[in-house]
């Protein structure tokens, strides 16, 4: 069997806390993320401020607590909607026929050339500037590299002879899809998602340093970061820290999504015997 | 007595496994003399494949024990990078599949005159000993196809250039796994009939990998019944298949549906429980 | 013959990428009995067992199986057809679903059905099937990876066999198994023919295994039926010439026969 291993179990419990904090943050929080103080302008790592203060005065820790209430809800939601999408197109596509597939797959590729920056930039002058017009922003632009994949996946399977032989049985085509295609077909998807929370965590940083993301004065991690970088030489523990979290962030949830894909895999698990 | 060409003593293969090597072949004995046929028959489990493979070391994660003497040759005891003296050389192979053993992107003449470039052959003679040995292993035109990929070929076809790279060189041993088991009927006995007239116009050994028992019967002199990594009995085709001494060859032979047999009787069945 | 026809197959006719793969196939099946479909590879055989099972739609062609048109079939009608018409595949390690559970893989079909409604009484039954085809209830929850190819393949039958259907069609059913695996494999289908009644079309390219089984052997060529007749009248006096080169090249484990065959050529 699966057991996980050290390093998934270290990442299990990375990616819980993260969650936990996330949730807790607020309780945990030694000081107020937004009182600026600027007496207490970039502060070392001290007992005071572990994580030290911003230039602003304001204590990193905090702020890093209260950040994770927005980076993490905010990409997950991105992961998932990107997910939905890109399942419910890449399915139809493979399977609804030529000119369906014909048709979804142009719609994908104008997805795929459009720019998340511009997109955020036409949806923060439309919706207000703030982390919703980059959360939707990315989610539109994020499912056709998802369909695509999906496509292929669902292609790969639908021929399969065990496909052919629930058919055969008279399963009819709904559940031929969601019981026979998909599971079989979703494992890779699963495994792109999980990488791809970095990568959706960095945009979303991104596109708040470019100021279309989430608005000063939030603690969104890749703000921070975009915040604090001009002042990297003298406080480098105002740009290290958020990105140390990010990354331990995105590394366990990398961790995590790969151990849930090998554990729920059957064909993985008991032929490994 | 002729002259022994390979001898296998006490031959152990094993795997590294997860808690440690598995061993897969406890210890086989095998003889081949000069220009012999000889059958290694077994179920898929039974280790025929490995050890025919151990012959020529040609999975480098297996760890083998015992005695590989070919031609003059001690085997296992070759470094890595001098098994190419034997590979091609003194024994050839063909594998089961015709088109995973031939590389796509090159032309099936390339490929054939490859055991001959490597060894220093100028490549106009090459191409030409490949011309005939493809017309006499059958191929019609052989001269225009020289330049043809492997796709352009029929599976028989392919199979054919498969043999033809094993033999090119003209190995004193042709080794031979499920050479016609992706092969229609008519196929498989057209190059069953070919490795026979080869293995006689060139007095080469050839050691058939095989779990058909049919074409055991009319291709081997001798035959070795493997299961389970050891041999379970081993002799003469027609002593064994009209005197099978043990109760597995037994089984096996009365297992296989004859045509003109009696289909109201059932096949017979291998013991120990839920085998299948 | 006398019965009315459990299967009957006119002049199918199918052209895959310009070439025409059947080329006018015709045949019956009569209730209970077995008939082997033997040709080379390309020959059409594994075509024809799709089209009949509506894998894949003819060009051309009528297929009816006890009076019904299962071609014509719509959605629902052709469901019906389904559970008096079950398929076995070649290959036992591609054609389980690798993620469901034995018990989930023989009770869809009784699901499906709506054959059993209540969830015990289904897996009773599943654990019925399976012991029907020779294997132990206590498999029901693994998954096939768990199971060796004879295993698998029996699986594949008891699950094609819930439905309770009048006609078996089975695609080289034992082609990728290991000659002991192969005998149970065959026992177990003269043995489920005998006790069920089952009518099975049988496609193999092995003469033998099609010997042992079948009662009557169509030979295909190229996609059209060049000889048909009883198992005797097939292998005793074949018609067509290319009958009889298939039979010549079919090796006979036996050294002898093979050693006079040879200085017969």
């Amino acid at each position: 069997m699966s057991r996980a291993r050290p390093i998934e179990r270290a990442a299990l419990v990375v990616a819980v806390l993260v969650a936990a904090l996330a949730v807790l943050g607020p309780l945990l929080a030694p000081h107020d993320p937004y009182a600026v103080n600027l007496a207490q302008s970039l502060q070392g790592p001290s007992a005071e401020h572990w994580f030290g203060t911003d230039v602003n005065g304001r204590d990193v820790l905090s702020r890093l607590l209260y950040g994770a209430r927005e980076t993490l809800p905010a990409t997950l939601v991105v992961i998932a909607a990107a997910t939905l999408i890109g399942t419910l197109i890449g399915t139809l596509a493979a399977l609804g026929g030529k000119v369906l597939d014909e048709v979804l797959m142009r719609i994908t590729d104008i997805g795929l050339s459009l720019p998340s920056i511009i997109l955020a930039l036409g949806l923060a002058a439309a919706l207000g500037p703030g982390l919703r017009s980059a959360v939707i922003a990315l989610a539109l632009t994020w499912w056709p590299g998802y369909a695509r994949l999906v496509r292929t996946l669902v292609r790969e399977v639908k021929d399969a002879e065990y496909v052919d032989a629930a058919r055969t049985l008279g399963v009819s085509r709904l559940r031929l899809v969601f019981a026979h295609i998909l599971p079989n077909a979703l494992g890779a998807l699963y495994v792109q998602t999980t990488l791809d929370v970095s990568a959706v965590m960095l945009v979303i940083s991104g596109l708040s340093f470019v100021g279309v993301g989430a608005q000063v004065p939030s603690a969104e991690w890749g703000a921070m970061i975009a915040a604090a970088a001009n002042n990297l030489t003298n406080g480098w523990w105002a740009v290290v820290f958020p990105g140390l979290a990010i990354m331990l962030t995105a590394l366990a949830y990398n961790l995590v999504g790969d151990w849930l894909r090998v554990r729920n895999d059957p064909t993985l698990r008991e032929g490994a015997r | 007595m002729t002259e022994t060409l390979l001898a296998v003593r006490d031959l152990r293969i094993a795997f590294p496994g997860r808690t440690g090597p598995v061993e897969v072949v406890h210890g086989i004995d095998l003889d081949l003399a000069r220009g012999e046929k000889v059958a290694l028959v077994g179920e898929s489990g039974s280790g025929k494949s490995v050890t025919a493979r151990a012959v020529l070391r040609l999975d480098p994660d297996a760890r083998l024990s015992g005695r590989i003497d070919l031609a003059g040759v001690d085997v296992l005891a070759l470094p890595a990078r001098r098994l190419r003296e034997i590979r091609g050389a003194r024994a050839g192979l063909v594998f089961q599949d015709p088109l995973a053993s031939l590389n796509p992107v090159m032309t099936i003449g390339w490929q054939i005159i490859q055991p001959l470039v490597i060894r220093g052959v100028p490549k106009r003679i090459a191409r030409r000993r490949a011309i005939d040995l493809l017309t006499r292993l059958g191929v019609r035109d052989a001269a225009h196809r020289f330049d043809d990929y492997p796709h352009q070929f029929s599976g028989g076809m392919r199979q054919r250039v498969v043999i033809a790279i094993a033999v090119i060189a003209e190995p004193a041993l042709l080794i031979a796994d499920e050479p016609t088991t992706a092969l229609d009927v008519r196929v498989q006995a057209r190059v069953l009939e070919l490795l026979r007239e080869l293995a006689a116009e060139r007095d080469m050994a050839v050691l058939l990998i095989t779990h058909d028992l049919g074409i055991v019967a009319g291709f081997a002199d001798r035959a070795v019944v493997m299961r389970h990594g050891r041999t379970v009995e081993s002799g003469p085709v027609e002593e064994i298949y009209a005197r099978p001494r043990h109760e597995y060859t037994r089984a096996l032979l009365a297992a296989v549906p004859r045509i003109g047999g009696d289909p109201s009787r059932p096949l017979a069945v291998i013991g120990e429980g839920e085998t299948c | 013959m006398l019965t009315e026809p459990l299967l009957r197959v006119e002049n199918l006719v199918k052209h895959f990428a310009g070439r025409r793969v059947l080329d006018g196939i015709s045949f019956e099946v009569a209730p209970g009995e077995v008939l082997g479909l033997v040709g080379e590879s390309g020959s059409g055989k594994s075509t024809t067992a799709r089209c009949v099972a509506r894998l894949t739609e003819p060009d051309q062609g009528r297929v009816t199986l006890a009076g019904r048109d299962v071609l014509a079939a719509g959605r629902r009608e052709l469901r019906a057809i389904r559970r008096d018409m079950q398929m076995v595949f070649q290959d036992p390690y591609s054609s389980l679903n690798p993620r469901m559970t034995v018990a989930a893989l023989i009770e869809e079909p009784l699901a499906v059905h709506r054959l059993e409604a209540d969830r015990r009484r289904r897996r009773d039954r599943a654990a019925e099937l399976l012991e029907l085809v020779g294997m132990s209830a206590a498999h029901l929850d693994r998954h096939p990876r768990s199971f060796s190819g004879g295993q698998r393949q029996r699986i594949s039958i008891a699950r094609a066999l819930a439905v309770g259907p009048r006609l078996l069609i089975c695609d080289e059913p034992v082609s990728s198994l290991d000659v002991s695996v192969q005998a149970q494999v065959l026992n177990l289908l003269g043995d489920l023919r005998r006790r069920l009644g089952l009518s099975i079309l049988f496609i193999a390219h092995d003469l033998a295994v099609v010997y042992y089984l079948c009662d009557r052997v169509a030979v295909l060529e190229n996609g059209a039926l060049v000889e048909i007749g009883t198992r005797e009248q097939v292998y005793g006096s074949p018609s067509h010439p290319y009958t009889r080169s298939l039979l010549d090249a079919v090796p006979v484990p036996d050294p002898a026969v093979e050693r006079a065959r040879r200085s017969d050529r």
